[in-house]
């Protein structure tokens, strides 16, 4: 526990120092401001229109906070699994480059202390990053008229947390396959690409297949994080993705020192 | 009550174990059809340098990881401190420092900042750390480096931080692995002076394929070639075993070579290497002379014989045998002789 807090520290402290997590921020914070407003524009002009129509007696009813959070959740989704695979490209990749894999593994540390230290590091950075988008979220949310429930916008940004850190363990695992940062970066892209695909092939239909597809679907079970409908099983999903990566990475790390060469 | 004795058992068991001595058994690694090691076997006491010596791709490193419990031995145990490497791993890594071949280091930290980190993962407490980071930076010269961030650290200052990186736990068992590569002589010579004072509280074993340190720094030498175990001893044993089976040089004068090795073919412990003229049509020969025995017992049967024979004796030698030669001996003469046995 105590090497999973040093490398927890290491890694954070890593983040904060890099040169590449300051443009991966920049970008995110740019293009999140950028489409937000770009929704919140969209958004207030929509309900003109509507305000418009219902003087002339045609009441059409229009949340304007569940779309504008709605689209805004989604949108940040879209954005961060564009994202994700820098923040865990270098994660084991680096560390087997430069040979201080050797360090770690001779350290009185266990491999699973080593993943879960750096899973939790890149975790709370991605927080971090979603710190500023929420501030001014809730912030234009407050203006709201009637009141909105904020709660309904949290469980988003915890749902958008659950998929970062679901594609973070997988994210690990792939860096721990090779110590190229780059393959790293371009197979993680490719596991989100898949991602993407399983999305797209669940559908709406009705059969067992497509049903199956929808449950294990990673992007399917954020949407429904981010519509506010919350089921245990989706949690379950999440977290054992999340287990399941860094149980992964703790295997593969521990074949590495038997294929040595 | 029982407490006291068992607390002084525990006391005891505690001090052996710090002591820090390390023994491997006939240790072999295999990489596929690859055999790295074969069947290496020493002892290392407590308080000991250790040199480990060889030719590059000689298994050095992969000594040094198996003792080091990176890599898990094919056959064979090795212990340190009393600690199985593979069964008790977490308790060997707790005891010992290591420097790898390519020191460990995170270029985007400072040497200080890295140092608090190691100390962390090697479990020192949070109190000792200061403390512990200040007497290695002190230890290895690094102090004015301390805010310095390791990318722009010159090759030698990486090199010391790596050692000081083994260092920072304060293990009774040091594991350096080509500590002064890629030093200049100036570094070479602190550095080894480093090591040489961590010896006597630490049980050191050091890589090296430059001879002269293990001559300078080392108690006991073992000399591995092709993955095995050729020669372990003192440099001082060592270099006595060759002075044994030590070469003569000869110069003398003879009409004909066939007259020279007549004179010495009858001579039970001497084998005639070569006779060569000093030059074309030259009276003059060089004869070098080899034996198992010892010199003092054959050169004189030697020098007897070849005037008896009417051969002009000119010069007679032998060299001092250096650990460099019989670094060489044992590490070129392929298959002609078996290794030597282990001295005493």
């Amino acid at each position: 526990m105590n090497g999973a807090i040093a490398i927890f520290r290491k890694e954070l402290r890593g983040y904060f120092t890099s040169p590449i997590a300051y443009v991966v921020a920049a970008v995110f914070w740019g293009l999140a401001g950028f489409f937000f407003f770009n929704i919140l524009v969209r958004v207030i002009n929509f309900s003109q229109q509507v305000d418009l129509f219902a003087q002339f007696g045609q009441e059409n009813p229009f949340d304007a906070a569940t779309i504008l959070s709605q689209q805004f959740l989604n949108l940040l989704g879209t954005l961060s699994l564009f994202l994700l695979p820098i923040f865990t490209m270098s994660s084991y990749a680096e560390e087997r480059r430069r040979g201080t894999m050797e360090l770690l593994a001779t350290s009185p540390i266990t491999n699973l202390g080593v993943a879960v230290g750096k899973w939790l590091a890149v975790w709370v950075f991605f927080i971090t990053l979603l710190l500023p988008p929420l501030v001014y979220h809730v912030l234009v949310l407050s203006s709201a008229n009637p009141a909105v429930d904020y709660r309904l916008t949290l469980m988003g940004y915890v749902g958008l947390t659950l998929l970062a850190g679901s594609v973070m363990a997988l994210g690990l695992f792939i860096s721990s396959l090779t110590d190229s940062t780059l393959i790293a970066a371009v197979a993680t892209f490719g596991l989100i690409l898949l991602l993407w695909v399983i999305d797209a092939a669940a559908g709406q239909e009705e059969n067992w297949v497509a049903a199956t597809l929808r449950h294990v679907s990673l992007l399917q079970q954020y949407s429904n994080w981010v519509q506010g409908i919350l089921s245990s099983s989706s949690l379950i999903l999440f977290l054992s993705i999340i287990v399941l990566g860094l149980f992964a990475t703790v295997q593969s790390v521990e074949s590495l020192r038997w294929q040595q060469s | 009550m029982t407490g006291l004795p068992t607390a002084r058992a525990n006391a005891v068991a505690k001090v052996l174990r710090t002591a820090g001595a390390i023994e491997v058994e006939h240790l072999s690694k295999t990489y596929g059809s690859f055999t790295a090691i074969r069947d290496v076997s020493f002892q290392v006491n407590a308080g000991e340098i250790m040199g480990f010596l060889g030719p590059n791709g000689a298994g050095k490193t992969t000594s040094m990881r198996i003792l080091a419990g990176y890599l898990p031995a094919s056959e064979g145990t090795a212990r340190v401190a009393g600690f199985d490497v593979h069964e008790n791993s977490m308790a060997v890594r707790q005891r010992i420092g290591y420097l790898p071949e390519n020191p460990p280091l995170y270029p985007d930290m400072t040497v200080e900042a890295y140092l608090h980190f190691v100390a962390q993962i090697k479990r020192v407490s949070p109190g000792d750390r200061p403390r512990r980071v200040d007497e290695v930076l002190r230890r290895c010269s690094l102090e004015e480096k301390r805010h310095t961030l390791i990318r722009k650290l010159s090759k030698g200052f990486k090199q010391r931080v790596g050692i000081a990186q083994a260092l920072v736990h304060d293990p009774p068992v040091i594991i350096l692995d080509e500590p002064t590569i890629g030093l200049d002589p100036k570094q070479i010579i602190e550095v080894r002076n480093l090591i040489k004072s961590l010896a006597g509280d630490h049980t050191i074993v050091l890589s090296t394929h430059i001879l002269p340190e293990v001559s300078m720094t080392c108690d006991r030498v073992v000399i591995i070639n092709r993955g095995q175990v050729a020669a372990i001893g003192t440099p001082a044993e060592l270099t006595a075993q060759l002075q044994d089976r030590q070469q003569a040089r000869l110069l003398v004068g003879a009409t004909e070579e066939t007259a020279i090795r007549a004179a010495l073919q009858p001579l039970p412990q001497v084998e005639v290497v070569s006779v060569q003229p000093l030059a074309a049509d030259s009276p003059r020969w060089q004869v070098q002379l080899k034996s198992s025995a010892a010199m003092d017992g054959w050169i004189p049967e030697a020098a007897k014989a070849l005037v008896q024979a009417g051969i002009d004796l000119y010069e007679i030698g032998r060299s001092q045998a250096s650990l460099e030669e019989i670094f060489l001996q044992l590490t070129t003469q392929e298959g002609s002789e078996g290794p030597l046995e282990e001295a005493a």
